[in-house]
């Protein structure tokens, strides 16, 4: 009983990364378009008004969403993602989870370098759709385990 | 068999346990001692940097709060002990009232923050080179506590405004004395040290004007204080342009303050001089045109414009299409766009004397800013480092008074940091290496941009424990802080306690 727990946990919480990924890219396209607007319609924004705490447009929400989603939400699912992998038994759960969450952590560092060399936020995209397909292959690893049940013995 | 089966998922079970512990334990003994005590003092922080000099009392004092470094047998002087002259009488007598209160700015946009006799930004407080200001701080209705910090102005150590390091928060229905001698001319600003992060932001600031004894007859001088609230970019509190009445070929002081956590520039319509930066007179600074001046968060810059022959008005650009119009009230300047060159200080005026000699250092220190993840104070996150240690265990530069201090500000965290230090003005040397050429370049808040280093040099000559800190003032709330403390000297005033002292 723990163990389908465990199985459709992990299953959960797998998708909900490839969900959060596509979120992510979501929500910093949205911030950029926002920005640009704003810069079209004659707004300036210096480091002191970036800095100022304060929204100067509207869509600047889904930057502070991009943060905390992609350096708290994330890495905490995805070390939890790793946790219930190695109570399931399915096959390469804990490989995929620990594939997860070495490109979690590639993700997040990329993204922070890439406030000094930019050409590294071009990498921080692509891995978004590494991050993404490891997400949905973990997901899927429970599936196959069910498919194969059938095919072990069963004793009573 | 099912015993067989039965033992292996008994062992994968286990296996999966240890797995489990072996990634929560290390995280949950990394959050456990990342905890900060109610109350600790400054001087328990981190670990002591003696910058290559031979300690004074020996060196009991590492790792995260523990002893610190001044023995029992060292002779100590409490840091109450650096006042002005108590028997002098006071020039310059300012109370200030601080409420928290909903508030107007000029265009009618209504705040709510903080205000100083009712105002945000709070009154500009005039004085001359030489004056011994006093101002009474009085806590109306601001819960978290309040202090003020003289920002730029070198005062003695028991005044410098830092709750939980030279003072306690006034609480509601307190008050507290600052005196001070006003020795340097030049362009300061006050505001809280108490949960200054908000603080500041929510408006407990103003400007602080030091004239020189002989005034400059026939210049205009005008203060010009950047501050956004709630992403309102105003000047003077006021949004939009600030008006200046100035006569064809007179000359006129903008006095450009910024409040604000990151850099902004400034800019004009026509030449210009900068006269001074963060309160100190720059060496023969020449004319300049069609370039920009950086201007590092908690900086100063002083402007000189000389009005056009023909009548025609001047406009000031404060980071944006707003600033200052200069020249007639009634007739509007064009804006200017953004001049694509900065004005670098590093080679702008003419050398002069330094007052001592940063090639031979008495010591010598790195403040190295990088990021790394970890847990602050029980929060997981990736946080600033100094020296590659996090927050509270970050180095205590310790200094005796009279050294020529050097030190290395380098900067790999991926973001600029606007570094400020309490007490003392420093001289820059170099910049990735760079010589200065120009003139002295003394700075109090230095801009070090992602992946710059700089080489500064000062004199200790104010004895105090004093925050060396980035101005970003939220980075400084995500331990972005270490302390200069000079030999002997103590603090009664512990963070935290019963008056919630908070400086960041
Ligand atoms: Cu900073």
């Amino acid at each position: 009983m723990g163990k389908h727990l465990m199985k459709l946990a992990y299953k959960i919480l797998a998708y909900f990364i490839a969900v959060e990924v596509a979120v992510q890219a979501s929500m910093v396209v949205l911030g950029d378009a926002g920005l640009f607007k704003y810069i079209e319609q004659g707004g300036v924004l210096d480091k002191a008004a970036a800095e100022s705490g304060a929204i100067q447009f509207p869509e600047f929400f889904a930057f502070i969403v991009h943060g905390i989603n992609g350096m708290m939400v994330i890495p905490a699912v995805a070390l939890i993602l790793l946790i219930v992998s190695f109570f399931t038994k399915i096959p390469r759960a804990v490989g995929a989870a620990g594939l997860v969450l070495g490109l979690v952590v590639l993700q997040v560092a990329l993204g922070l370098l890439g406030h000094s060399i930019p050409a590294l936020g071009a990498l921080h995209g692509v891995n978004a759709l590494l991050l993404f397909s490891a997400a949905v292959y973990a997901a899927r690893r429970g599936r196959a385990a069910v498919v194969s049940t059938p095919a072990q013995p069963v004793r009573v | 068999m099912n015993a067989t089966r039965r033992r292996g998922a008994r062992i994968r079970l286990a296996l999966a346990g240890i797995a489990t512990l072996a990634i929560i334990g290390p995280l949950l003994w990394l959050w456990q001692s990342s905890l900060m005590p109610g109350t600790y003092s400054v001087m328990d922080m981190g670990y002591a940097d003696h910058g290559g000099a031979q300690a004074m009392h020996g060196s009991g004092h590492s790792g995260h709060l523990a002893a610190g470094p001044g023995g029992p047998s060292a002779p100590t002087r409490s840091l109450n002990e650096f006042i002005a002259d108590p028997d002098r009488k006071a020039d310059v007598d300012v109370t200030l009232v601080a409420r928290k209160q909903r508030f107007k700015l000029a265009t009618g946009r209504s705040v709510d923050g903080y205000t100083l006799n009712g105002t945000s930004p709070g009154p500009v407080i005039n004085a001359t080179a030489g004056q011994l200001v006093q101002v009474r701080l009085v806590n109306e209705s601001v819960p978290d506590g309040i202090t003020l910090h003289w920002h730029g102005v070198d005062v003695p150590n028991s005044v410098d405004g830092v709750a939980g390091v030279t003072q306690d928060a006034v609480t509601v229905g307190g008050s507290h004395v600052y005196r001070f001698v006003a020795d340097q001319a030049g362009t300061f600003w006050y505001h809280s040290h108490q949960v200054s992060h908000e603080q500041v932001q929510r408006g407990l600031l103003g400007a602080l004007v030091v004239a020189p004894a002989q005034a400059h007859a026939g210049t205009t001088d005008v203060v010009a204080l950047l501050h956004l609230y709630d992403g309102a970019r105003t000047v003077n509190g006021r949004e939009g342009d600030v008006r200046v009445d100035a006569s064809p070929g007179s000359r006129v002081r903008v006095r450009v303050i910024n409040t604000e956590n990151g850099q902004t520039s400034v800019w004009a319509g026509a030449p210009f001089r900068l006269l001074a930066v963060d309160g100190t007179d720059l060496n023969d600074p020449g004319p300049v045109r069609g370039t920009a001046v950086p201007l590092t968060a908690g900086g100063r810059a002083d402007l000189e414009v000389t009005m056009p022959e023909d009548g025609s008005p001047v406009r000031v650009h404060i980071g944006g299409p707003t600033g200052l119009v200069l020249g007639s009230r009634s007739h509007d300047a064009p804006p200017v766009p953004r001049p694509t060159t900065n004005l670098d200080l590093l080679g702008y005026g003419t050398p002069a004397p330094l007052g001592f000699d940063p090639d031979q250092p008495d010591r010598r220190f790195t403040y190295e800013i990088g990021r790394r993840p970890g847990f602050l104070d029980g929060m997981p996150g990736i946080w600033w480092t100094v020296n590659g240690h996090m927050f509270p265990d970050v180095p205590m530069f310790v200094v005796a008074e009279g050294d020529v201090v050097r030190m290395r500000i380098s900067n790999q965290s991926g973001e600029t940091h606007p570094m400020h230090l309490h007490g003392h003005h420093a001289v820059v040397l170099s910049r990735n290496g760079v010589p200065a050429t120009g003139s002295p370049w003394w700075v109090d808040s230095l801009e070090v941009p992602d992946g710059d280093s700089f080489e500064i040099a000062f004199l200790a000559d104010n004895p105090g424990i004093w925050m060396d800190h980035c101005h970003n003032l939220p980075h400084a709330a995500e331990g972005l802080v270490a302390h200069l403390m000079y030999e002997g000297v103590t603090t009664p005033f512990t963070v935290g306690g019963p008056n919630h002292n908070k400086p960041e």
